[in-house]
């Protein structure tokens, strides 16, 4: 029973931008669960309102109306020291485009959000290596930013989101800035991770390759939730999964939808 | 629509950017102060006295000029970079959005212009209240009163400083707008492409911080050690060039090396990485010095200049003062005797004449003797015996030398003493008993009172602080020894002599550039007997009455008396004059001094401070990486303070070691003699003013960057 108690609850959640002369909506009430364990895909065309989403969970910007509650704990009511920790060590955030610190090397910026929570030393040793070890980066650990490639550094950044064992992780398109080699080689990770691990994932795409990794596909238009896609983990494979997901893609919204 | 955009944008730089129009305000108001010069109390007294030498010296302002503008323009260009830079995202989205290059330059100009004015406006303002308090503090300083004060506001000052800075401003809009347009769009949208992280190897880093040290130590092996040992003014010049060269070397060096020094801290503390934003903190830190060695070295360098200049500048100002006590007399006429108190009790000139006193003085009588030597009749063998008695244990006997005789002040005073006596008793000047007691009585003292057989020494206090007053009542007791001794101290032919105890000294005339170092006081009848009449100079000295000083000031009645003078054709010298010429020397080199420190101080300042600011704007959004991570507040808060002061600190610092070295310097050169503590003093207290101006820089940027990164994290967050 414990395992299908909820992680993260997204309750009817709307986010207005603008002055009430020009409001532009960009959630129009979203309402999901996230289970532990699991590999949750986001996915929608550009302006959908995937990234307002994921932003809201990570409390990057609040939403207009509607809860958010992780382990039952409403993330809007967090603020100072609170707010910190949920950011520090309770979600963990992969940016499209890394957000290394370019004057840390690599070790140093994975062991950051630890230094910031004035973590100890042995244990993050430990799992640092195993971490590096995992993600293939052992060879940039002394290595400043600007001396890696793009796909070791979102490497090092998914070990950076990593390694303060948060709840869940929220990734906003990881594989949007790597060529298809490093993007594959990121998810097989995360994927590996999320199987291993059981390391709970979120992540925005409008990469079907990508979104083939998940479990389940929430599909996002306009700011609702349009479709659901799940993945009969057992027996379906992922090649099967992405021809299901391309099929969506091109009914309902990101392909021939637009042309009509 | 083109003016009332650039007017907001200047508007917005003006209040996002405090330090950047505060900047522009300084480099108006210093330059504004240095053309307003010549409205100063000071100067305007100065031009009084009509002297060739003041007149040469104030035509030498125009170099001052030039300095001050090289300078200014130095630090307008660097500011106008530093807010270009901060806005090249700004000026990259024009042009894509299809401005011409000519109109975006256009707008940069009419911009700068605006910003240009309000700062002229803020920059008039504070010079002139600073000009002010500029002159009022000088004239109380060094004048005492006698110069009156007049407004210090000059509007061919503002007129010229309108203009120039406006051509300042235009030429740096020039030379930056040309730099920035010939930047790639890319650039200036997306910032400068992959910046190295990784500055030179370690062992490469350590080598530069090595040699750094050693040149500074060279540097100040240099001045401690052989400075003051160089005997021409060439080595001299020389040595002071070499080591402030390797002064300026051994700083870059050990800034340079130290950037990547301040890495391997933050690699190598494995212990301490998971503590808060340290490692964060020490990183930023490195990429400050290894990003911009040269501009840090320059601040430290421009610090440590300041707190030379600065220091030299108000000692020089303060010790002016230390010799005003000595004198008596306003005037010294020169001229046949007869004529003189002809015009002096002439019924112009009698209300301003008072202790009238004809002072005469002449050499002793001498005669060639074997050898050619120029002997007098004098013989102070039996004081010569005393004073070698009395010579510290283990100080021997010079000899008397013929061929000058060399003083150093880290000798007992008991020595030089014997040695200046050496040199001095050869063909002694003689002053009559009855001469100096008038000087004596005018001064306020009593007189001496000779018998016919005792004679008393006239010691310079100015002129011999060899034997300065403290040694008085030592010279005292070794002279009454010498009374009481079986052989009289001096002789004359056959005729013992015996010594008065040593009367007040003071100057014998109002001319400080006529001053007689030693003489013999002599009973009157010994002086017309001994004192060779051909060698004889009279001076007629006077005071201005004190009731008329009381009534009008002391400068109103000189200036008449000093006029009276001028049309009877006498030769004359004021007190005045003499004090002028000497103020004018002290005024010149302190007031340019004390403003080329303050302009290093500032411009030093705000390289440092416009440089955190701009590398802050340019990686602004590590923070808000540090923020998603989960860093709180006032955490990053702590680091950016930390930031700020390693940063200021580590140049500081090296600017305070240089500058403890070059002020021990400087206290040398200006006053080798007197150089007490005192001079240290002050001297630590202008160090102290530099790093209370440093501070309130730091928390200005510090407070500046913590506003600045409250906003940009507001925004996003909000965004």
């Amino acid at each position: 029973m414990s395992k299908l108690t909820k992680l993260l609850e997204v309750q009817d959640v709307r986010k207005n931008y603008g002055k009430t002369a020009s409001v532009t909506q960009a959630l129009r009430g979203v309402s999901f669960d996230v289970l532990p364990g699991e590999f949750l895909g986001i996915m929608g065309a550009s302006g959908s309102g995937k990234t307002t989403l994921l932003n809201c969970i990570a409390t990057i910007i609040k939403p207009t109306e509607g809860r958010i509650l992780l382990s039952g704990e409403n993330i809007s009511d967090f603020g100072g020291k609170d707010l910190a920790r949920y950011r520090g060590s309770r979600i963990g955030y992969l940016f499209q485009d890394f957000e290394l610190l370019d004057n840390l090397t690599g070790r140093e910026n994975i062991l950051l959000p630890l230094s910031i929570h004035g973590e100890s030393v042995a244990s993050a040793e430990a799992k640092l290596t195993e971490l590096a070890e995992f993600f293939e980066i052992v060879d940039v650990l002394q290595k400043f930013p600007t001396q890696m490639s793009g796909g070791e550094k979102q490497r090092v950044a998914a070990a950076r989101c990593l390694i303060s064992d948060p709840d869940v992780v929220l990734a906003d398109e990881p594989t949007g800035a790597l060529d298809t080699r490093s993007a594959r080689l990121l998810m097989d990770k995360l994927d590996g991770s999320n199987r291993a691990h059981g390391t709970t994932i979120l992540m925005v795409t409008h990469d079907p390759n990508a979104a083939s990794f998940c479990s389940r596909i929430l599909f996002i238009q306009d700011g609702v939730i349009f479709h659901e896609l799940r993945r009969q983990v057992s027996q379906e494979s992922r090649m099967e999964f992405y021809e299901r997901i391309l099929a969506v893609m091109a009914q309902l919204g990101g392909g021939s939808a637009n042309v009509l | 629509m083109f003016f009332k955009l650039a007017y907001q944008n200047a508007k917005r730089s003006r209040q996002e950017n405090l330090i950047y129009f505060f900047t522009l305000v300084i480099a108006v108001a210093s330059f504004y102060i240095i053309l307003a010069l010549e409205k100063q109390d000071v100067i305007t007294y100065l031009r009084t006295f009509e002297s060739a030498a003041v007149e040469k010296l104030l035509a030498l302002m125009p170099v001052l000029y030039v300095v001050a503008l090289l300078l200014i323009t130095f630090l307008v260009l660097f500011a106008n970079r530093y807010q270009l830079d901060r806005r090249s995202r700004e000026f990259g989205l024009y042009m894509v959005l299809g401005m011409r290059r000519r109109k975006l330059f256009l707008q940069l100009m009419t911009e700068g212009t605006i910003t240009s004015c309000f700062a002229l406006v803020g920059g008039i303002v504070v010079g002139g209240i600073l000009s002010e308090l500029l002159s009022l503090v000088t004239s109380r300083l060094v004048g005492q009163g006698i110069i009156g004060h007049q407004l210090s506001f000059s509007v061919a000052a503002v007129g010229w400083t309108a203009l120039v800075f406006l051509l300042i401003q235009c030429f740096v809009s020039l030379v930056l707008g040309v730099r920035m347009f010939s930047r790639e769009l890319h650039e200036l949208l997306y910032g400068r492409a992959d910046k190295k992280q990784a500055k030179g190897t370690a062992r490469g880093n350590l080598t530069a911080l090595l040699i750094g040290v050693g040149l500074l130590g060279a540097s100040y092996t240099i001045v401690l050690k052989y400075f003051f040992l160089a005997n021409s003014q060439l080595i001299l010049l020389a040595s002071l060039l070499g080591s402030v060269l390797l002064c300026c070397l051994g700083t870059l060096f050990v800034i340079r090396g130290s950037a990547r020094m301040i890495g391997l801290v933050a690699g190598s503390s494995r212990q301490k990485q998971t503590h808060g934003l340290r490692t964060f903190t020490l990183r930023q830190f490195q990429e400050f010095i290894a990003n911009k060695p040269l501009s840090v070295t320059a601040s430290s360098l421009l610090v440590f200049f300041a707190i030379v200049f600065l220091s030299a500048g108000a000692s020089m100002i303060l010790d002016s003062n230390s010799t005003e006590g000595s004198s008596v007399y306003d005037f010294t006429v020169v001229g046949e005797d007869r004529e003189v108190e002809a015009i002096l009790s002439s019924a112009e000139l009698d209300p301003y004449v008072a202790n009238l006193n004809r002072l005469e003085m002449g050499y002793m009588a001498f005669t060639r003797g074997s050898g050619n030597q120029l002997v007098t009749d004098l013989d102070w063998s039996g004081l010569r015996e005393k004073l070698v008695a009395a010579l510290p244990a283990g100080v021997a006997d010079p000899g008397i030398q013929t061929n000058g005789y060399s003083i150093n002040e880290n000798d007992p005073w008991e020595l030089n003493l014997l040695k200046e006596l050496d040199s001095r008793m050869m063909i002694p000047d003689l002053i009559p008993e009855s001469s100096y007691n008038r000087l004596l009585e005018a001064a306020g003292f009593e007189a001496v009172n000779l018998a016919d057989d005792e004679v008393t020494f006239y010691l310079n206090p100015q002129f011999s602080p060899r034997t300065n007053t403290e040694n008085d009542s030592g010279l005292d007791l070794i002279l009454q020894e010498a009374n009481s001794a079986t052989d009289a101290p001096l002789r004359i032919g056959t005729h013992p002599l015996y010594l008065a105890p040593l009367p007040p000294m003071k100057d014998l005339i109002a001319d400080r550039s006529v001053t007689l170092v030693f003489a013999i006081i002599v009973p009157d009848a010994l002086f017309e007997e001994q004192a060779d009449p051909s060698n004889r100079s009279v001076y007629w000295n006077f005071c201005i009455p004190q009731a008329l000083e009381e009534e009008q000031g002391l400068l109103v009645p000189m200036q008449a008396a000093s006029n009276l003078l001028m049309s009877s054709g006498l030769e004359y010298e004021s007190y005045l004059q003499n004090f002028g010429r000497q103020l004018f020397y002290v005024v010149a080199s302190s007031y340019t001094l004390l403003y080329l420190g303050f302009i290093f101080l500032l411009i030093g300042c705000s390289v440092l401070a416009l440089q955190f600011l701009t590398q802050m704007q340019q990686t602004k959004s590590r923070y808000l990486t540090l923020s998603m991570l989960g860093a709180e507040h006032a955490q990053v808060r702590r680091s950016l303070y930390s930031q700020v002061a390693a940063y200021f600190l580590l140049p500081l610092a090296l600017a305070i070691a240089n500058g403890a070295v070059g002020l021990w310097a400087i206290v040398r050169i200006l006053n080798p003699i007197n150089g007490g503590p005192q001079t240290y003093y002050s001297a630590a207290a202008i160090a102290g003013v530099v790093i209370l101006i440093e501070l309130l820089y730091a928390l200005a940027v510090a407070r500046s960057a913590d506003h600045a990164l409250d906003q940009f994290l507001l925004n996003t967050r909000a965004g």
